[in-house]
């Protein structure tokens, strides 16, 4: 009889995929971004600071995403505050339906919004009949800010939830008769308590904008200017391929990402510890 | 008027029906409704009518547009490949998994800690940027994948890998499952065979709650699909995208066509959670 | 705030509290002789509530006097809690007016009513630590910083926690959390302390510990409480007076004693003690006559047990019924007491008997007889 295999080789095929298709191109683009010509050298992220094309790209996508999210996390947020005061029924009708919505992404969604809100949209066409909007402008800065806003609601909601479902109607109760009211009881109990949830919230939000590419593509192809579509079209367009380019843009997307999750983790530390003033 | 809501007795018996008639959660909650449907309402409309112009509401309602979808051979044909390349990188997320999964929950409990790590990788990794990587390694050389679905089932296996693990994970934790390969193994069940007849069977609910969702989201993906593979093997979401010169009747039956799919696979994998959890609980 | 006011005219509290006690709690003591001739401190009358058609309670008329410690005794569903939260202001009322230290507070939001509240599960603020929750109350009235510290230490030292006030709740056991829970109602002194089931959370040895806590400081501060619990053992262990509740009506108020051994009706019996409800044709035999009420009801430790004409345990009492023979089912050791069930002609008795020896256990089957105290027999209106 031959020895048993040894536990760990059950974990090979794993790590072997992993790094293969994970890992790796991970690596590549983070070493690649630093390979000019083969040297090594900053060259890259020169070139992209002395674009004005790169820098608007950074600069469109970093509006875009920010503005979306503390809209779409104000909004989930007033969703949230009604739905845990809401009847059961209609709560768990709507969190059935984020759930649903929030399935609702990328191409599909891009396409809906022709529909609803391009040149010849339904909703267009209404608001043009009923002489309260001249012109509706799907493929500018605003209409996409509309869009991303409309995919960020139900994530939202479903990131949120699950906190306000955890704030204690006894918090509120303790706190009225101590002789704090409404505006005490938020300032000092109910937003310190879903500061961490809100935080932690608008970084997935941020993210989720942030490296959204289907919907804008679908949209206006590649003639918006973002940073998800100038990596793509850097790797896979129809000109000139840069792909050690692409790898500095995709890097600073990253360390954008990195960033402001870092920001995020800091606040939370500093409010733990401030917490009780 | 802080304390208005707190304001206790003796609330005038006229105040009820007033407070029934504008309730301003319901409000808020029925607007964000309404938003939210809005872009699927005109869809579903727009699928249905057999002309949408400057009218307020269609002309006709009509089902031609879902037969004309359903009887394009090219469509069906990109419905067979989806579905084919989320079963196959699903089939194998399961293989490379469930062994990880199992050795973190026996033998090795710092796996498990490594494991949560390395799952949040695809969330800090947008898939526009893991492309940029992908492209450059495997378009030539010893894997020339590019272009081809072969690419794409390792690259989905890494991006359902998060949910794939929690939730095998999850189910591991939920059963104890060194008690049970103990006592298996004590009946004399050798250790696979112990896996295969006690932990599998344990672990079926958890697994296809995780199924379901992993493929209504790998139907949906429309970013790896374009930039890796693109129209050599056109996927539904691709096609989509490619019939953006199309009637607009004829893209939103697809769209709703897309979505009402993803709808029955989320149903089930929700109606699944909650039959697991009551199966639990008895 | 209104809480927080003090009569200028209140006298020290009696020499016989503990120096250890804050003065500024002492200085506040509800039970000052001054107050207590002013009325009661909490008048309820008329009190009703229905949540749609269902009456959660109704008819609720009771006084509490100044420093009563006041148990809201009932089984789950009978609306104790309610009406608790009824008297914080938590919960609108249908009927019905509250007088707390003789001013009407019916209308007054909870923030205005002077009312402390200790929740069964605590409900700590999670965010802020110990201290900062007892400091809350004082910081929305307002009270300057260095009295506020001062206020606080002294309270935490009341329920001995002076040590934990940097930690965070969900750093300290339930029993710790339920300390600071009661140590920030204090802290505000309130006029009257409502505590709704503060010791179910908790586990059997820290229950006992906390109980005899509270009621120590209640005491010594002489405040005015109603505290609310389904556990006959902890109403007659802590209470002045015990008001049992059952479906939404207080049944009887009385002192613990009158309660176990003079329950006004069969549901007041219920719920007290183990009685043994027989009606008046199956008593007749044990008690020697047919009663006139409709129910009578028998205690356990009234009932005496004879072996063949040999009395069991201790002296006999002055005026027994004659003696009904019977048949032992099955014992039950409770500690000093055995408990033996009884089949007596088809119905079925519990008696009690001092646990002597292990020797001296009847075993199942064995024929006894058995005599009642006939000073002990409850007769109950049907």
């Amino acid at each position: 009889m031959k020895a048993p295999l040894p536990a760990w080789l059950w974990l090979v095929p794993f790590a072997v995929i992993f790094t293969a298709f994970q890992l790796a191109p991970m690596a590549w683009v983070a070493i690649s971004a630093f390979n000019v010509n083969g040297n090594w050298g900053l060259g890259h992220f020169q070139e992209i600071a002395q674009s004005a094309f790169f820098r608007q790209a950074i600069w469109k996508s970093l509006t875009i995403s920010l503005v979306s999210s503390a809209i779409g996390l104000v909004i989930a947020t007033l969703t949230c505050h009604a739905l845990v005061r809401s009847g059961g029924r209609l709560r768990r009708a709507m969190i059935a339906f984020t759930n649903m919505t929030s399935n609702f992404a990328g191409v599909p969604l891009a396409f809906a919004f022709i529909i609803l809100l391009g040149a010849n949209g339904v909703l267009t066409l209404a608001l043009q009949r009923l002489g309260i909007i001249e012109d509706v402008r799907l493929y500018s800065t605003g209409g996409l800010i509309v869009i991303y806003t409309w995919f960020q609601i139900p994530l939202g909601i479903l990131l949120l939830f699950p906190a306000f479902a955890g704030l204690k109607a006894e918090w509120r109760d303790a706190a009225s008769l101590l002789g704090a009211g409404r505006i005490a009881y938020w300032q000092r109990i109910g937003l310190p308590v879903l500061w961490p949830a809100l935080a932690g919230t608008f970084t997935v939000l941020f993210a989720n904008a942030m490296g959204a590419y289907a919907t804008v593509y679908a949209l206006v192809n590649t003639s918006y200017n973002l940073m998800t579509i100038r990596i793509a079209n850097l790797v896979a367009g129809d000109l000139f391929l840069e792909p050690n380019l692409a790898s500095a843009l995709a890097l600073i997307l990253v360390m954008l990402l990195v960033l402001v999750t870092l920001v995020q983790q800091w606040l939370l530390r500093r409010s733990a510890q401030h917490g009780s003033r | 008027m802080a304390h208005a809501e707190t304001l206790p007795a003796h609330k005038s018996p006229t105040a009820a029906p007033l407070s029934a008639t504008f309730n301003p959660y319901a409000w808020i909650v029925g607007s964000v409704f309404a938003v939210l449907a809005l872009p699927l309402v005109a869809t579903l409309g727009y699928a249905l009518a057999t002309r949408w112009g400057a009218t307020l509401v269609p002309d006709g309602l009509t089902l031609a547009w879902f037969v004309e979808l359903w009887t394009t051979p090219r469509f069906v044909a990109a419905f067979a490949r989806s579905l084919a390349v989320a079963v196959g990188a699903l089939a194998l997320s399961l293989v490379l998994v469930m062994p990880v999964a199992l050795l973190a929950h026996t033998r090795y409990p710092w796996l498990d800690r490594w494991m949560n790590t390395l799952i949040l990788m695809p969330f800090a990794v947008p898939p526009v940027v893991s492309s940029v990587g992908l492209l450059k390694l495997y378009a030539g050389g010893p894997l020339p994948l590019v272009g081809t679905p072969w690419i794409l089932i390792p690259t989905y296996f890494t991006i359902v890998l998060p949910f794939m693990y929690r939730a095998i994970a999850n189910s591991l934790r939920a059963v104890d499952v060194q008690s049970l390969m103990d006592a298996a193994q004590l009946l004399g069940a050798g250790p696979l065979k112990a896996f295969f007849l006690v932990i599998l069977p344990n672990l079926r609910g958890g697994v296809q709650i995780a199924i379901f969702l992993s493929f209504s989201f790998l139907v949906g993906e429309f970013v790896f699909a374009n930039m890796l593979v693109g129209t050599r093997f056109e996927t539904l979401q691709v096609y989509l995208n490619n019939m953006r010169g199309a009637s607009g009747h004829f893209t939103s039956a697809l769209v709703i066509t897309l979505f009402a799919f993803t709808l029955i696979l989320t149903w089930l994998g929700n109606r699944q959670a909650e039959h697991t959890i009551t199966e639990a609980t008895r | 705030m209104m809480a927080a006011t003090t009569p200028a005219t209140q006298r020290a509290a009696p020499s016989t509290v503990p120096s250890t006690i804050p003065s500024s709690v002492q200085t506040t003591t509800p039970s000052a002789p001054g107050r207590q001739e002013s009325g009661n401190a909490v008048s309820l009358r008329g009190l009703a509530k229905r949540f749609g058609e269902t009456s959660v309670f109704a008819d609720i008329d009771a006084d509490i006097e100044h420093g009563e410690f006041i148990t809201l005794l009932g089984p789950s569903g009978c609306g104790k809690s309610t009406l608790l939260r009824a008297i914080a202001g938590l919960t609108s009322l249908d009927a019905g007016s509250i007088h707390i230290g003789g001013d009407d507070i019916t209308r007054l939001p909870p923030q205005r009513r002077g009312v402390g509240m200790v929740f069964q599960h605590y409900a700590l603020f999670p965010n802020l630590k110990v201290a900062d929750n007892v400091a809350f109350g004082l910081r929305m009235q307002k009270v300057p910083g260095d009295e506020r510290a001062r206020r606080v230490d002294e309270v935490l030292r009341l329920v001995e926690m002076q040590d934990q006030a940097h930690k965070f709740p969900h750093q300290l056991s339930g029993g710790q959390c339920q300390r600071v829970a009661l140590a920030r109602s204090l802290v505000v002194e309130p006029k009257v302390l409502l505590m709704d089931e503060p010791l179910s959370a908790l586990d059997a040895r820290i229950r006992r510990h906390l109980r005899d806590q509270i009621r120590e400081i209640q005491k010594t501060l002489g405040l005015t409480t109603l505290f609310v619990t389904h556990d006959q053992e902890e109403a007659m262990l802590m209470s002045d007076r015990v008001f049992l509740m059952h479906q939404g009506r207080i049944l009887q108020k009385d002192t613990a004693e009158v309660l176990y051994t003079r329950p006004r009706d069969e549901n007041a019996a219920g719920f007290m003690g183990h009685y043994c409800l027989l009606d008046a044709v199956e008593a007749a035999p044990l008690l020697g006559f047919r009663s006139q009420a409709g129910r009578v009801a028998l205690r356990p430790e009234a009932l005496y047990l004879s072996v063949q004409g040999r009395p069991l345990g201790g002296e006999r009492p002055a005026r027994v019924g004659p003696g009904v023979s019977g048949r032992v089912r099955r014992h039950r050791l409770l500690g000093n007491i055995v408990r033996y069930d009884i089949d007596c002609d088809g119905t079925s008795l519990a008696v009690d008997t001092l646990n002597r020896s292990a020797r001296s256990l009847l075993p199942a089957g064995c024929e006894v007889t058995i005599h009642v105290d006939l000073d002990e027999v409850q007769e109950l209106d049907a």
